[in-house]
């Protein structure tokens, strides 16, 4: 029974995104919002607004019940979660389910067990997908120092509950490890309430890769192939594409073959993302994580492959089977994007809230841009500073490279500082230009040098 | 509103009205839609409608803690204590930049610091958070905290005062 009235539990960019993704399909929408963003432009082009709460994400877009009850009320059919705020909290799909109201995403077992990295490295061994080298459970600073003498340092201590770059520790030899032990335990129980850890091998020049799945829940998993985002600060990603061309074809093979082959095995629903490291010295990939929800840089699998993956979670949401086979998946050309946040480059990214008073944005051919973002919109100081994502689809990747340079040197924004100008320096540094990067690259030499 | 316009009207429908009423700031609503009719008031003591109409008393849908910020954040925010009325060899700490003010680091979790505690340059005394980024405000000297000047969970301005602090 396809979706009728579908409730949108985001804010910003996704949650506009959702709307048109709906309308598309005749599907009425319904947007939880904050006080704070009654202008939205979600808010504006929803069928209705419902208003949360406050400001505040706790009081409002990070309050479970408050969001389903409010779903309840208007009388949607389904819920979609977006990404952030509670789009990983598996409370949200079991109110769901308690109410009666579709979940877009997977089953809230499935977001427990993904969540925890522990049991996401246990799937991902059990459906034959290379891990790093690393340990099992870490009970002890003398464990640690065992696991790290046999697997060779540097080495990562990660918290099996941790995320997003939050709670690791990178210990370079058996004196650090013990130490590096102490503080990440301590560091994972204050901020997740679960003080377990693993162990890694660091692979210090790495890219970051991850394939973009959808399933729907009978053990049939389609691709739609690589993301290569190794342009990171503070293992929050900046700059993303596709395809990975810095990778042989032969790896790229095994990396869709050992995504898809963990999704089958858990009967994987909805979309989902399998984060990867590529070594490149090694020309080997490891798995990472899965993220159970659709992804900020979802946009360049679209733009290569001309599926809408929104529209596609709302079609299995509502009971559908995938509507693409794998055979129906073509990678045309490259896509790059950008996220355009609301940060001072130069006081250490500090976000800014504000008004924007100027918004001249690039557009053409091969052009497109995700943003809530308009000439005298606010942007509230309590959420994301992430104000809107430019994508790029050329022929190829120098082809998708130039026009990316070119709409970054259209795009003015003005009333608050962004991303822009640094994005400027990524496109034309010669290390991008020549794909030359790696998961430090941006930290260690392109804003370690001068401006 | 869709859904069934006259008899009938879906329960679902007459909460979400009630919930865009709420949200809208409105005084009073009265609609009348074939046979169905509803008069929703924020007032409780609303006369109604009469015998066949249904007078609804309407709580807010969560509490109204922090003014809406979005649009003057900073009007939010109202110190609990004028700096003017400090004294003379008070030392002020302020905010780094526009954010939220939170005195504990967590929620339920004891505060930071209250008036009366000692302090030294490294003490941690709040933190500050805009958009995620979360800031631990030190001290700056020695002494102890004379008055807390914002109010735990509001917006503050750059450089709004958040404590005195006796230097000593």
């Amino acid at each position: 029974m396809a979706v009728n009235r579908l409730f949108i539990a985001n804010r910003g960019e996704i949650a506009l995104r959702i709307v048109r993704a709906a309308q598309g399909l005749n599907t009425q929408t319904v947007v939880g919002i904050s006080d704070a963003d009654r202008g939205s432009a979600a808010a504006r082009l929803a069928d209705r607004a419902l208003v949360l709460g406050p400001g505040p994400a706790a009081k409002s877009y990070l309050d479970p019940r408050l969001v389903v009850h409010a779903a309840k009320a208007a009388g949607c059919d389904a819920l979609h979660p977006g990404y952030g705020f509670l789009s990983e909290r598996s409370i949200l799909p079991r109110l769901c389910a308690e109410h009666g109201i579709a979940f877009v995403g997977p089953e809230p077992d499935m977001i427990d067990a993904l969540g925890d990295k522990l049991q996401a490295r246990a799937m991902a061994k059990a459906a034959g997908v290379p891990l790093v080298p690393g340990s099992e459970e870490i009970a002890s600073a003398a464990d640690a120092r065992r696991e790290g003498d046999r697997i060779g340092y540097p080495v990562l201590l990660k918290a099996s509950a941790g995320g997003g770059g939050r709670g690791m520790v990178i210990a370079n030899n058996a004196n650090e490890v013990e130490a590096g032990f102490h503080k990440a335990s301590a560091e994972a129980l204050a901020a997740f309430n679960d003080g377990r850890l693993f162990m890694e091998r660091f692979v210090p020049e790495a890219r970051h890769v991850e394939v973009q799945l959808m399933g729907d829940g009978t053990g049939k998993v389609v691709h739609f192939g690589e993301r290569d985002c190794s342009v990171q600060r503070r293992y929050q990603k900046l700059v993303e594409e596709a395809p990975c061309t810095a990778m042989p074809d032969r790896v790229r093979k095994q990396l869709h073959e050992a995504a898809v082959a963990l999704a089958a095995s858990v009967h994987y629903r909805n979309a989902g993302t399998a984060e990867f490291l590529y070594d490149v010295a090694r020309e080997e990939v490891y798995f990472i994580e899965v993220n159970a929800r659709i992804q900020v840089e979802h946009p360049v699998s679209e733009m290569i492959t001309g599926f809408d993956l929104v529209q596609e979670q709302i079609r299995i949401a509502g009971g559908s089977a995938l509507s693409v086979a794998q055979d129906d998946v073509r990678v045309t050309g490259h896509a790059i994007e950008c996220r355009i946040n609301a940060e001072d480059v130069g006081k250490g990214f500090i976000p800014v809230p504000g008004r924007i008073t100027g918004w001249q944005v690039p557009t053409g051919e091969g052009i497109r841009l995700d943003s809530h973002m308009s000439e005298g919109a606010m942007i509230p100081p309590f959420y994301d500073s992430m104000i809107g994502k430019l994508i790029v689809h050329g022929s190829d990747r120098a082809d998708a490279v130039a026009k990316l340079t070119e709409a970054l040197d259209a795009f003015k924004v003005e009333g608050v500082p962004t991303t822009i100008d640094l994005h400027r320096r990524i496109v034309r540094h010669p290390d991008f230009i020549e794909n030359r990067i790696h998961t430090r690259w941006l930290e260690q030499t392109l804003l370690a040098s001068p401006e | 509103m869709s859904g069934p316009k006259t008899e009938g009207a879906a329960l679902a429908d007459i909460e979400a009205l009630i919930a865009d009423f709420q949200a809208s700031g409105m005084r009073e609503l009265h609609v009348r839609s074939g046979e169905f009719e509803i008069y929703l008031s924020a007032d409780a003591s609303a006369p109604g409608l009469g015998a066949q109409a249904v007078a609804v008393r309407v709580e807010p849908v969560a509490p109204a803690a922090a003014a809406p910020a979005a649009e003057a954040p900073a009007s939010a925010a109202i110190p609990a204590a004028a700096p003017s009325s400090l004294p003379d060899n008070a030392v002020i700490v302020r905010a780094p930049y526009l954010g939220t003010f939170y005195r504990a680091p967590k929620p339920g979790s004891p505060v930071y610091v209250d008036v009366g505690s000692v302090v030294t340059a490294d003490t941690e005394m709040c933190l500050v958070e805009v958009m995620k980024l979360f800031t631990a405000v030190r001290a700056g000297l020695s002494g102890t905290v004379h008055a807390i000047l914002a109010t735990d969970g509001a917006m503050v301005e750059a450089d709004q005062p958040l404590f005195a602090v006796i230097p000593g």
